[in-house]
């Protein structure tokens, strides 16, 4: 008996190992997993076989998930959302926003409505919304929440679940789209980019669900990377990340990011966003 | 009613034989005593009987078969449970009629019970009981009463009671008992049972006392 | 002899003790109802839920190998967590009379394992010992005090027949343990099941286990995926007996460990992060004083923690009252009383599926398929639980001898069985009352505005100073709920041991 709970503790003690020396990168699940795995399976082989180092990729359940493993330093580099990236840098010193893609420069977020709302597409969001249901998409998006939130709330003088029937947070874009769709809600607030991707991809039945209004631009995802790696892998190593990253041509690749190419991003880019964030009480 | 007829009937339980096998008419009419002694195989030989037919009968079995969280009025009331349509008899489980409650007070008083009506089952004395049972029995009025031991808890002046009770309802009763005299007077034949088969059949005024030792 | 006149004071079931108590409770959950949203939000959910039908007819078994290997994690999970528990619970056991350790066993108890998680995710992250600790930690709390309990009734004489000297553990192992074995591994073999539930449904926050493959599955309306998933699921726990045995288990137990995947290393300093950063409230840690510590707070109670409190317990009196009549409805179904043994055969398979699944994956289905409101999550918890205690007064209807001149059908079953049964019935009922407010509150993550959609957004903002404050408002409203089951069911003189109850 003694000797069995030995080896039960020692077995406890070995999974608690811990590997060095393999850059691990995550990145916020705003869409359907095998979306994600399509696009972040390649990503690592890429990046891998450019940084000749050993690259993982963990999928993880939640915006809120990604923002930790970073914080906690479990990843070194992530594909956030601006609100994602601003709530990440900002509790790891020296961690920087690396690039973006040339879409993220200026980015948007349309409201869509089932065609049983009758609402129809204008220049200012149509006020008789009100007293509907209506979707964001996680709690912690940019695009599917911070900024659609912050523009209803100018619009109408108050926060969203005063204005609707039912505020919900459907967990990502796909599913905001198929919820609209289907008609389980009136409205919601979905990533332009994964709209016009699924329109072009003709899985979006366009006589059912339709887009009502587009936000003014704003910045959006980047690659964001953590202070204390040219530590652990080499003096400028984010450097070498960086360059990795803004020399990525391969189009399959760009495509499965609804991108056409990478650009350099700083911190500072994402100012606006900090602020919006503070304005709605996403922040501290 | 018909004749009650067991034909070479016997009971096996787990692969030995308990009782029989036994041949058995009973008259509308008669009334019969069981005697023997305990584990002779009354209690099956009633039971055999029971499984016979069923409509007419009455059973009143050793264990009682009463349900302790409800109150008497509902024990006995159970005895009509097949005479009424289920919503009715949900009914009255939730709001006792009145034309029931009159009915089973009426049966209650009889054996002296009328004062439990309300009372849970659960919390009466054995004997009590034993009472509430054949009150269920004597509610059910059928024409065939069988019945274990239903004296077995009660003192003189209450067996006498019940049994005069018994008799009166039902046409025809069968009924162990271990009571020899109480079994003499209220029965007009007697039954002994002896390692499973009968050993005793007679009239209960032909029946001496030697005979009766000799079953036990 | 006193005078009655019974025609005046006509007794109804509705008048006894145990019957009031359940009326009482039907009209709280009346008043529920009719507060709570129960609308069916999406436009089309049977064709929806016809189309998930299907993919459970004709399970696809295409990723059948990620399946499995989603199944073996769970097993791991599942077998480390309530070893631990069971080897740290029997140490609690052990001490359990101390005023501070029962304390601090309800406490630990009365957070759910998701809940544990979302908090070891903090500081551990997507490491495996997230997931342990998270199954280990409350069933270690369970098991202190059903095993104490167990040891409390069992026979002391052996103990007193021993020389004082023997030395406690000896006396322990020798004069209490082989008395009372059979009662403690069937009470941990039930334990076990559950872990198995609360292993999958960690998938949901990222262990990699079955819940995981099913979100991600399910999310994208692979619902032949889904179907296999749960099949597999079903079919291990459905054939615990067959392979959970004694000698086994120490082999499971051995090689579990290695089986829980290697996850992401664990940064040693996030511990401490979050013990003095982390979780001390904002305006303290931003300098704002008390002043700002009671503003800070007073928002997050009037706010948050009010109605989350409001919701959550609206949804579980709903829950409770529902999953009593759906056990009195379904226990018939495989009662010897009323069905034959043949017959009895989908009756089992019916409630061996509802109380195999757990109520976070069956309300996060039907939340997709009938959109957001408290029916799907009402209707989750009432299935998963009202199988559990259908199937619990089945089997016990089925010892129940009847007098044999009893009648059948209806009238056997409102007069001669569910008066006999409903001592237990309620026992078990009162008993699953904290459960089920404890899964209610957890299923806020889906998104119904419990204590737990409140707890899941504080965490998505990386507020952890809100997320404590609500847990422990949770936890308390747990304890709260469980004592006045106990006085209930203490003033009813009902059985109170769960370990009776739940190793039937």
């Amino acid at each position: 008996m003694k000797f069995f709970w030995r080896a039960f503790a020692l077995n406890l003690l070995l999974i608690l190992h811990v590997h060095a020396g393999v850059l691990v990168f995550t990145a916020i699940p705003d869409e359907d997993e095998s979306k994600l795995k399509e696009r972040f399976g390649p990503m690592s082989e890429y990046l891998s076989k450019t940084l000749d180092i050993e690259v993982r990729y963990v999928p993880v359940k939640s915006y809120a998930a990604a923002v930790s493993a970073f914080r906690n330093g479990q990843v070194q580099l992530a594909w956030f959302g601006a609100l994602s990236g601003v709530q990440a840098r900002s509790t790891v010193l020296n961690s920087q926003a690396l690039a973006q893609g040339v879409e993220d420069q200026a980015f948007w977020t349309y409201l869509i409505a089932h065609k049983s709302t009758g609402l129809k597409a204008g220049d200012v969001i149509d006020k008789s919304m009100r007293g509907m249901t209506m979707t964001f998409g996680s709690k912690s998006s940019t695009s599917g929440r911070l900024i659609p939130e912050f523009y209803l709330t100018e619009r109408f003088g108050e926060s969203p679940d005063k204005v609707f029937e039912r505020v919900g947070y459907s967990g990502n874009h796909s599913r905001t789209l198929r919820l609209v769709e289907s008609g389980s809600y009136d409205i919601g607030a979905i990533n332009y980019a994964v709209w016009e991707r699924e329109l072009a991809a003709g899985n979006i039945d366009t006589d059912e669900v339709k887009v009502i209004w587009k936000t003014p631009a704003y910045p959006n995802y980047q690659w964001s990377i953590r202070g204390d790696v040219d530590g652990q892998f080499g003096a400028g190593f984010s450097d070498k990340v960086k360059a990795a990253l803004l020399a990525m041509d391969d189009p399959k690749l760009l495509q499965s990011f609804a991108r056409s190419a990478f650009i350099p991003a700083q911190n500072s880019d994402y100012a606006p966003i900090k602020r919006t964030a503070k304005q709605v009480g996403l922040i501290d | 009613m018909s004749p009650l007829i067991l034909n070479q009937a016997y009971a096996d339980f787990g692969g030995t034989r308990v009782l029989g096998p036994i041949s058995l008419h009973v008259q509308p009419g008669e009334h019969i005593a069981l005697v023997g002694r305990s584990g002779a195989g009354k209690t099956t030989l009633l039971s055999l009987l029971y499984d016979r037919r069923r409509s007419d009968i009455t059973f009143i079995p050793q264990t009682l078969g009463l349900v302790d969280t409800l109150s008497v009025f509902h024990n006995v009331y159970m005895g009509q449970l097949a005479t009424h349509s289920g919503a009715y008899n949900l009914i009255n489980l939730i709001r006792p009629f009145r034309t029931q409650i009159r009915a089973v007070t009426a049966v209650l008083e009889q054996l002296d019970m009328a004062s439990t009506l309300w009372s849970r089952v659960g919390e009466l004395s054995g004997g009590q009981r034993q009472r509430v049972a054949v009150a269920r029995s004597l509610f059910q009025d059928a024409d065939v009463l069988l019945a274990d031991e239903p004296v077995s808890a009660l003192d003189g002046p209450r067996s006498e009671a019940v049994m005069q009770a018994l008799i009166k309802q039902n046409t025809t009763t069968i009924i162990a008992m271990h009571d020899l005299d109480l079994a003499r007077r209220y029965a007009n034949r007697l039954i002994g049972i002896q390692d499973g088969t009968i050993a005793l059949d007679a009239p209960s005024r032909a029946v001496n006392t030697h005979d009766l030792d000799a079953l036990y | 002899m006193r005078s009655t006149r019974p025609e005046h004071k006509r007794w109804s079931v509705l008048s006894a003790p145990l019957v009031r108590t359940s009326l009482w409770l039907l009209g709280i959950a009346l008043v529920c109802v009719w507060l709570a949203d129960l609308q069916i939000r999406s436009t089309a959910p049977w064709s929806e839920l016809a189309r998930f039908g299907r993919g459970l007819i004709q399970p696809d078994f295409a990723t059948f190998d990620t399946a499995i290997v989603a199944l073996t994690r769970t097993l791991a999970f599942a077998f480390t967590g309530v070893g631990a528990a069971a080897v740290l619970g029997m140490g609690l056991a052990l001490i359990f009379h101390y005023r501070v350790v029962r304390i601090f066993c309800a406490f630990v108890r009365s957070i759910h394992e998701l809940f544990w998680a979302l908090i070891f995710l903090q500081f551990f992250g997507l490491h495996p010992i997230t997931g342990v600790l998270a199954i280990a930690l409350p069933y270690a709390a369970t098991f202190g005090r059903v095993y104490s309990e167990i040891l409390e009734e069992g026979d002391r004489g052996a103990v007193e027949a021993l020389s004082a000297h023997s030395g406690l553990i000896s006396i322990f192992w020798y004069a209490r343990v082989p008395d009372l074995w059979a009662h403690l591994t069937s009470y941990t073999s039930y334990r076990f099941e559950c872990g198995m539930r609360s292993s999958a449904v960690l998938g949901f926050v990222g262990m990699p286990t079955l819940g995981f493959y099913l979100e991600s599955s399910y999310a994208e309306g692979q619902y032949g995926e889904v179907g296999m998933i749960l099949l597999i699921f079903l079919i291990t726990i459905g054939s615990l007996r067959l392979w959970l045995r004694p000698k086994l288990v120490v082999l499971y137990l051995l090689a579990a460990p290695f089986l829980l995947g290697a996850g992401l290393p664990i940064v040693w300093g996030n511990a401490t992060r979050f013990f003095t950063v982390d979780i001390i409230p904002s305006p303290l840690r931003n300098g704002e004083g008390v002043a700002g510590l009671a503003s800070w707070l007073g928002d997050l109670l009037l706010y948050q923690a009010l109605p989350g409190i409001g919701t959550t317990l609206v949804l579980t009196q709903i829950a409770l009252v529902g999953t009593g009549i759906v056990a009195l409805l379904t226990f018939p179904l495989i009662s010897r009383l009323f069905v034959d043994r043949f017959r009895q055969v989908p009756g089992h398979g019916l409630l061996i599926i509802g109380r195999s699944v757990p109520e976070y994956l069956l309300a996060y289905i039907l939340l997709q398929l009938w959109g957001p409101s408290m029916l799907p999550a009402a209707v989750a918890l009432v299935i998963h639980n009202g199988a559990i205690i259908g199937h619990l007064i089945g089997r016990q209807s089925s010892t129940l001898r009847l007098r044999p001149d009893v009648v059948g059908g209806f009238n056997c079953y409102t007069y001669e069985v569910v008066p006999r049964l409903y001592r237990s019935f309620l026992s078990f009922l009162l008993y699953r009352w904290e459960i089920i407010m404890r899964e209610t509150a957890i299923l806020g993550i889906l998104g119904i505005t419990t204590l737990g959609f409140y707890v899941d957004s504080a965490i998505q903002e990386l507020r952890f100073d809100r997320a404590l404050v609500l847990i422990f408002i949770t936890a308390l409203l747990n304890i709260g709920v469980d004592s006045l089951a106990r006085t209930i069911r203490w003033q009813l003189r009902l059985r109170t041991t769960p370990a009776k109850l739940e190793a039937v």
